[in-house]
Parts: C-alpha cells; structure tokens; sequence
C-alpha cells in the first residue's frame, strides 16, 4: 500500500469511483508520485489476475419461466391485470357499496308479532314455574306443620302417662302413711300407755 | 450499461402486465452473471445451479415489491446473496461465517492452471466478507451503492474490506503475475 496520502482516492480511480471533479487531479498527481504510480500498475496488475479466470457458462439453462406450467391462465392475467388497475378496482368499490345500499333499503323487516309471542311465551313459562314453585312450598308447609302436630301429640300423650304414673305412686304412698298412722294410735291407748 | 439498464426497467415493466416471455428476457440476461457469482460463493456448480433457480424464482414472486426498476440487478443480487448465505446456514448452523471457508475450486479451462489455482487460493485465503466484497467489485462490476444495498451494509465497510482484500492479495498473486499472464 502507498504511503501517499492520496492512496485511498487511487483506489476509488482505479475502479472508476472516484467523482469526476477530481480525476483530472488524480491523473495529475499520479504523473508526479511514483508510489501511487506503483501502487496503481500492481493494483491493475491484481485485478488483471483475478479476471483473467473467466465466467463459467451455466450448465443448464434457467427456463422454469417458460414452462406452461408457471404460466398464468387467461382468467389469472385477466384478475391480474384488474387489480393492478385503481381506475377498475375504485369503479367495482363503487358498485358494489351501491348494491350493498340497494339490498339493505329493500330488504323486509321482520314481523314483529314473532317478537311478541316469544315475549308471551316467556311470561307464561314464567308464570308456571312460580306456581310450581309455590305448590312445592306450600306442600313443604303443610308436611312440616303435621309434623310438629303429631310430636306434640306424642309429648302430651308421654306427659299423661307419666302423670298417671306418678299419681299412683302417691297414692299408694299415701295409703302407706295412714295405715302406718292407724297402727300407731292403736298401739298407744287413751291414757297414753305403749304395749300394755 | 445505461442501455441495458433501460431495457431491463422495459422488460420489467412487461414482466408486471403478466407478460412472462419478457421475464424469460430477464433470466436469460441474468443467469450467467447470477450463477457465477453463486459459484464464486459456494464453489459448488449444482449449490448454485439449485440456488439460481431459486433466486429467479423468488425475483418473479416478488418483482412487484421492486420500487425502482432501474436498480434490478442489485436487487436481484441481494435475493442471490440471501439465497446462499441461507445455504450457509443450514449447512453450518453454529457458524457465524467469521472464519474463512475453504472451498475446493475447480481449475477454469483455457487459464494457465497454476494462475487459476493461484487465485483461487489467494481468494479462499479471504474472509468470506472480503471475498464478495471483490467478487461483486472486481467480477461483477458493481458500484460501491450497489454494493452496499446488496449486503445492507456501508460502503465504508465495503471500501474497507475490498481494499484490504486486495493488498491481501496483491501479495499472495504478486509471483504469479508474470507466470500466468505471459
């Protein structure tokens, strides 16, 4: 490499790259620095190498192209053609936003009465489920209520029975304590003796 | 190359209104130029035969996308560079490319063979980056812009690496000059 500080911008001439306001200067120069002389003539000398290994011809030819089976149809050409075209594709945008305004403008509106009956029908089904739903707890009520009629039963039936129970028991307590009462007065006599 | 430029924005413009015949015209402009810097990628004939088929096929799906027709060859050549680089890493999905990949070329007929296996030793000596980097300049001709939108990258980066892949090889080709080129 020279050691010309205009090496670099040999370079740049040497492969036709350096702006042409300046080449006439280079030229110039080149006839005074015998570096950047040198330096060009084996910079040539490289590149002279490297190209003389020419280029290879290519051993089969590229043709996939070619071949009908790549080929667009008529109709793929047609469509092609259409969408490469704004003028076409604005003028169908516009006919069909047109038919699209067209179909919704005439377009029946539905019955209204189909609205109403589903409406009934829902009131209806409504209407059942909260009498069903009252039966249920009504019939609840009622299971609930005898229930607590017959337990109360029981209770006082069970009282009574206990009553009866304890009142026999008094009374033979009772019958004990006069009989152990008359024993006792007929074993002690009018002027108070005991076991004569 | 402005005439050519012209006609490539007319048959593309053909190639839009369906028009398949003006695509064939394309390819048949393209292919040689596309599969040989291809090859000079991968140094493999059929990788780059199968890539270049892939490459136009991919160039016809989406011409449409292309804004401007007059910068179809870079275009194109980005699809190609994407297509192999792709390749790269199926095959080699843990590498970054970083490290230069020696590719077994096969000696060119009608070049001295030591000059053909010269260079194509000097070029595998490049990093993969340096060696498109000459491979676009000095094979393909393109402009440092071009270049550049090719890889998406700078064209400082692209000065950089060509430059210092050529006083790479400036040394490796330096004995070989006289022999081959006599």
């Amino acid at each position: 490499m020279s050691t010309c500080d205009r090496a670099e911008a040999l370079r740049d001439y040497a492969f036709d790259e350096l702006p042409a306001a300046e080449v006439r200067g280079m030229e110039q120069h080149i006839q005074t620095c015998e570096a950047c002389a040198a330096d060009l003539e084996r910079l040539q000398m490289t590149t002279a190498a490297l190209r003389s290994i020419p280029d290879r011809e290519i051993p089969q030819r590229i043709a996939f192209v070619s071949d009908k089976v790549f080929a667009p149809s008529a109709a793929a050409r047609f469509f092609s053609g259409f969408w490469n075209s704004s003028a076409r594709l604005g003028f169908v945008s516009a006919c069909v936003l047109g038919t699209a305004l067209i179909v919704s403008a005439y377009r029946r509106t539905p019955p209204p009465a189909a609205e109403v009956r589903t409406v009934v029908e829902t009131a209806d089904v409504s209407k059942q489920v909260n009498e069903a739903v009252s039966k249920a707890v009504a019939q609840v009520r009622q299971e609930d209520a005898r229930l607590t009629q017959a337990t109360l039963k029981a209770a006082e039936a069970k009282h009574e029975r206990e009553y009866l129970v304890l009142s026999e028991a008094v009374q033979v307590l009772q019958k004990q304590v006069n009989t152990n009462t008359l024993l006792a007065s007929a074993d002690v006599g009018p002027s108070g003796v005991v076991g004569q | 190359m402005i005439f050519r430029a012209v006609e490539d924005a007319d048959l593309i413009a053909r190639v839009r209104r369906s028009d398949i015949e003006a695509f064939n015209h394309l390819v048949s402009r393209w292919e040689k130029r596309v599969f040989n810097y291809l090859l000079r990628l991968t140094g493999n004939p059929d990788d780059s035969l199968d890539l270049s088929q892939d490459v136009f096929l991919k160039a016809y799906q989406n011409i449409r996308k292309l804004d401007d027709a007059a910068r179809f060859g870079p275009w194109l050549f980005r699809i190609a560079h994407n297509e192999a680089y792709s390749l790269f890493r199926k095959r080699r999905p843990e590498s970054d490319f970083e490290d230069a990949e020696l590719i077994e070329r096969e000696p060119a007929r009608s070049v001295a063979p030591d000059l053909t296996i010269a260079v194509g030793a000097a070029l595998d000596r490049l990093t993969p980056e340096q060696r498109e980097a000459v491979v676009l300049k000095v094979y393909e001709g393109f402009k440092f812009d071009e270049i550049a939108e090719i890889l998406g990258t700078p064209v400082s980066t692209i000065k950089s690496r060509l430059y210092t892949a050529l006083d790479l090889l400036k040394t490796e080709l330096a004995p070989s000059h006289s022999r081959g080129m006599r």
